[in-house]
């Protein structure tokens, strides 16, 4: 008898009279537990994460009242979201193998076909949120995402460089727009003459580049669902076979 | 909990926070106090707000027709009850009478109130005695005569005719 089961067996003793088990059933129930935690983790932490973000993506907050603006994402952004999940398989990520298969229930074979659905929802609106809204920074920005994913797809990955290129990815997207471009934007102002005089230089950017006026809230918003996306991959398990 | 329970759970959450979020996007609420309102409209239990649409008639009938439009707007934000919206096209066709001109903007603006209402029904029909026009047709009818140039306008009978 070794020392896990001793440890079993004084924690299930009821009103005195121990429980024997053997060593084979210990092994047995601590793996359902794990499994458990990792059906917990996969099946409704995992689409919590990705659903916030798909929800938060397409938020902004107006500059003057903060009132909620919610923007559905370009085209573009649902070719880009394809293109990532088809570099998490490259990249071994996920193994489709593992989330599609005829060993797989048809209850997990639909549960996991959520998970990767709201794995595409969150990716189509991250780059909703990163993308400019529109103008000549939306085409330079749009173009930069698509020539770094176009690339990806040609190299050899494994999931831990993915993330990180990823993540560098993100988090260049993240620094123009809302660091940025944010700051290049001038204050909404009723009087257009006295705008130009206060903040020449902005209020010229703003008209050529067409930026958006939104509350500086919309950053840390931003900030928090580029945040909960990287969390959301990082949790995801590549296969969902025990 | 059984992982079969945890899948199935997942399934049915993932359903639902993903209709919420479809929702949303589909109503783009501006506040919070709008997400309540827009699922009241969703779920069929909005009702307009009676105390400020009893403020709006009021106004309304002491002629103060901005005030009485406000407190119309307060009373149903989803513009969703034909009668007020009809009250809020009425306004603005009592506001823009004139005996020699009309205020062409405001029967401009009254036309769009009185497509709302046509659009929420059909065959509304405003059983306050005070309106003279209580149909939509008739009042649509007279607002968009009111915003034509025609030869009648011409005629200085026009002068001894009363508003409706």
């Amino acid at each position: 008898m070794n020392e896990n089961s001793q440890i079993l067996k004084a924690s299930d003793e009821t009103d005195g009279v121990p429980i024997v088990v053997d060593d084979d059933s210990f092994v047995t129930d601590d793996t359902s537990v794990m499994s458990v935690r990792a059906a917990y983790v996969t099946y409704l932490l995992v689409p919590a994460a990705l659903l916030t973000v798909t929800l938060l993506g397409g938020i902004r907050l107006a500059e003057v009242d903060n009132a909620f603006r919610f923007l559905r994402p370009a085209l573009i952004c649902l070719v880009f979201a394809v293109i990532l999940l088809v570099l998490f398989v490259r990249g071994h990520l996920i193994e489709l193998s593992g989330w599609f298969s005829e060993e797989l229930s048809v209850l997990q074979n639909l549960a996991n076909a959520c998970v990767l659905i709201t794995l595409f929802t969150a990716s189509t609106q991250i780059f909703n949120s990163l993308l400019p809204e529109g103008g000549l920074p939306f085409w330079i920005v749009g173009f930069c995402f698509f020539w770094t994913l176009w690339n990806d797809l040609f190299l050899d990955f494994d999931a831990r460089r993915l993330l990180r290129s990823l993540g560098g990815l993100l988090a260049l997207g993240f620094f123009v727009k809302y660091l940025l471009l944010q700051n290049l934007t001038a204050p909404s102002s009723e009087n257009w003459l006295k705008a130009i005089f206060e903040n020449p230089a902005k209020e010229a950017f703003t008209l050529v580049l067409d930026l958006p006026r939104y509350s500086s809230l919309t950053g840390y918003l931003q900030f928090f669902t580029v945040g909960l996306f990287l969390l959301g991959l990082f949790l995801i398990p590549r296969t969902t076979k025990r | 909990m059984n992982e079969r329970y945890i899948q199935a759970l997942g399934i049915v959450l993932t359903a639902a926070y993903f209709g919420a979020i479809v929702f949303l996007y589909w109503t783009a609420p501006r506040t919070l106090a709008e997400v309540s309102t827009k699922s009241q409209v969703a779920i069929g239990t909005y009702k307009i707000e009676q105390a400020k649409f009893d403020d709006g008639l009021r106004a309304f009938r002491a002629e103060n027709y901005v005030v009485a439009r406000d407190s119309f707007d307060r009373a149903d934000p989803e513009r969703r009850d034909a009668n007020t919206q009809f009250y809020i096209a009425y306004s603005y066709y009592r506001q823009g009478w004139g005996r020699i001109s009309n205020d062409g903007q405001l029967f401009l603006r009254g036309i769009e109130a009185v497509d709302r209402v046509t659009a929420l029904n059909r065959d509304f029909k405003s059983e306050d005695p005070d309106l003279k026009m209580p149909t939509p047709a008739e009042l649509r009818n007279e607002l968009e005569e009111g915003t034509k140039i025609t030869g009648d306008d011409f005629n200085p009978l026009k002068l001894i005719r009363e508003r409706k």
